[in-house]
């Protein structure tokens, strides 16, 4: 069990992500990092960045922090309180609905990133494929 | 939670009339070509309120690119329309609702047009749709479709900010449509239907759309496409049309419009076509995902066209339609087809349609989809 966020589990959820066909297939031609960021709420108390160096299709490097700017920069982010990320991971809400009803916001090319929803389905559903403790 | 969000939709006899009742100053009119050598634009000016300005821009062509779409930006922006009336079928619609979001905010590109970032529309102007067709839904929905010819790909761009304010559904303006775009946009309206009944965020106000749409579409067109002056089943299809596209616009297309897409953008066939050709076959593809939703929407076809399965009374209407079923039927050929394989499936991967489909279908699901579409001949 990796506990939720954290350095372990980042690593756990690049590991899944490297061995999911269906996330390779859907994002064979994405080039691009991105960070989850946890915001904390009630039930979380500080916020929390998960960086993921994303490589056609693969996870090339993943890192933990409580502060951005230990972490590189990257070009998209994906936001939202500890317990929606909570509820994402347990599949309570989907990726792409919890942005239209402001549970997440996302920054970067939205020109882009419309070309990879699936991607995007594919990478939230690994989440869901980690061993998760909260 | 989710939403259910639509125009006001003026409907029936002489829906038209009410635009005279707006607080319209001036109105940007767009319409396409064909239309403009039409009587509809001038019934339209007629209808504005008195007194009112109007710019009339009929140059829109079959599914538009940026170019198209945007070559009269500067005049719109020294005209300064306070409404903005798309006349037409989709393309003139979608042309419509990206003009408004380029003369509203000209600090956003078209690609800003996503539902993923509040856009911030209407501080200078309303928005109209009038449909000539009834199949597109576009009048209803928060989706348009832009071309990209270089790249041969269409581009799905949606907002809930590009719903426009009204919707307009006079059965006037589509008693005159072609059978040739009757039946193409009605493949059009039942794939939404269909596709929007099944989707991943399908949801009770969905659901009773697509329900209702399917009723009175399949209940109407053979009567239409038989006699197409008949005013009541061409209201009744309209109608149907934007129902459909009121259901699939709050719960998202699937697999039929991914690959609809891909095989127009890259053959320019017509959109209804393109899409009808994938349904059956996608439904087949879908059925093990949702069965009994399928069944539901199978008893809604009339009895003469009812097959044991949703996708056998689809074949059966489809042909009684006089529908190509294949894209061999489209004269595309085989060589050609199967080495633009890899580039239709992966055109079709990155349409919004694969995340809400109800069954996940990866390259090789959508490299055997387009396979089977081709058909025997050829």
């Amino acid at each position: 069990m990796a506990k939720f966020p954290s350095e372990e589990w980042v690593n756990a959820f690049a590991e899944k992500l490297n061995s999911n066909p269906n996330y390779e297939d859907a994002a064979r031609k994405w080039e691009g990092a991105i960070t989850f960021v946890v915001r904390k709420d009630p039930a979380y108390d500080k916020d929390a960045y998960l960086y993921l160096d994303l490589w056609h299709g693969k996870c090339r490097s993943a890192k933990f922090s409580f502060s951005p700017q230990e972490l590189p920069t990257a070009q998209y982010t994906y936001s939202g309180p500890y317990t929606n990320w909570k509820r994402l991971i347990n599949k309570e809400i989907d990726p792409i609905q919890g942005i239209l009803t402001g549970k997440f916001k996302l920054e970067g090319s939205m020109m882009t990133i419309m070309r990879f929803t699936r991607a995007a389905k594919e990478m939230v559903a690994t989440t869901s494929m980690v061993q998760t403790e909260f | 939670m989710w939403f259910f969000r639509a125009p006001t939709i003026v409907f029936g006899e002489d829906a038209l009339s009410y635009l005279s009742t707006l607080p319209i100053r001036k109105a940007l009119i767009v319409t396409d070509r064909h239309l403009r050598t039409t009587e509809l634009p001038e019934k339209v000016s007629r209808a504005l309120p008195e007194g009112a300005e109007r710019l009339v821009l009929g140059d829109v062509g079959e599914e538009p690119d940026l170019d198209e779409m945007t070559r009269h930006l500067d005049q719109i922006r020294k005209f300064e329309p306070d409404w903005i009336v798309g006349l037409g079928g989709g393309s003139s619609i979608d042309t419509a609702k990206i003009l408004f979001v380029l003369y509203e905010r000209p600090d956003l590109t078209v690609y800003d047009t996503t539902p993923l970032q509040p856009l911030g529309l209407r501080h200078k102007s309303r928005l109209v749709a009038i449909p000539t067709t009834s199949g597109t839904g576009s009048e209803c929905t928060w989706a348009a479709v832009l071309s990209e010819r270089q790249e041969k790909r269409k581009h799905e761009l949606a907002s809930p900010e590009i719903i426009p304010d009204y919707a307009i559904l006079d059965p006037e303006m589509v008693v005159g449509l072609p059978v040739e775009q009757t039946r193409n946009t009605a493949v059009d309206a039942i794939t939404h239907a269909i596709e929007g009944y099944v989707s991943t965020w399908k949801n009770p106000f969905s659901d009773a759309m697509s329900e209702k749409a399917l009723e009175l579409i399949l209940g109407n067109l053979l009567i239409v496409l038989k006699n197409p002056k008949d005013t009541a089943a061409r209201n009744a299809v309209h109608v149907g049309a934007s129902m459909a596209g009121l259901s699939f616009s709050n719960s998202q297309i699937g697999l039929a419009h991914a690959l609809g897409h891909a095989l127009g953008a890259r053959y320019k066939t017509p959109h209804g076509k393109a899409v009808g050709i994938f349904l059956p076959l996608v439904v087949e593809f879908n059925s093990s995902a949702c069965q009994d939703r399928f069944d539901r929407l199978n008893a809604l076809f009339p009895s003469p066209v009812r097959a044991g399965s949703l996708a056998g009374s689809l074949k059966k209407l489809f042909g009684a339609m006089g529908q190509d079923a294949t894209v061999a039927a489209l004269g595309v050929k085989r060589e050609e087809y199967f080495a633009a394989l890899d580039e239709l499936a992966s055109m079709a991967a990155e349409s919004t349609g694969l995340v809400t489909n109800p069954r996940d279908a990866g390259s090789a699901e959508l490299r055997e989809l387009l396979t089977q579409a081709y058909g025997e001949e050829g």
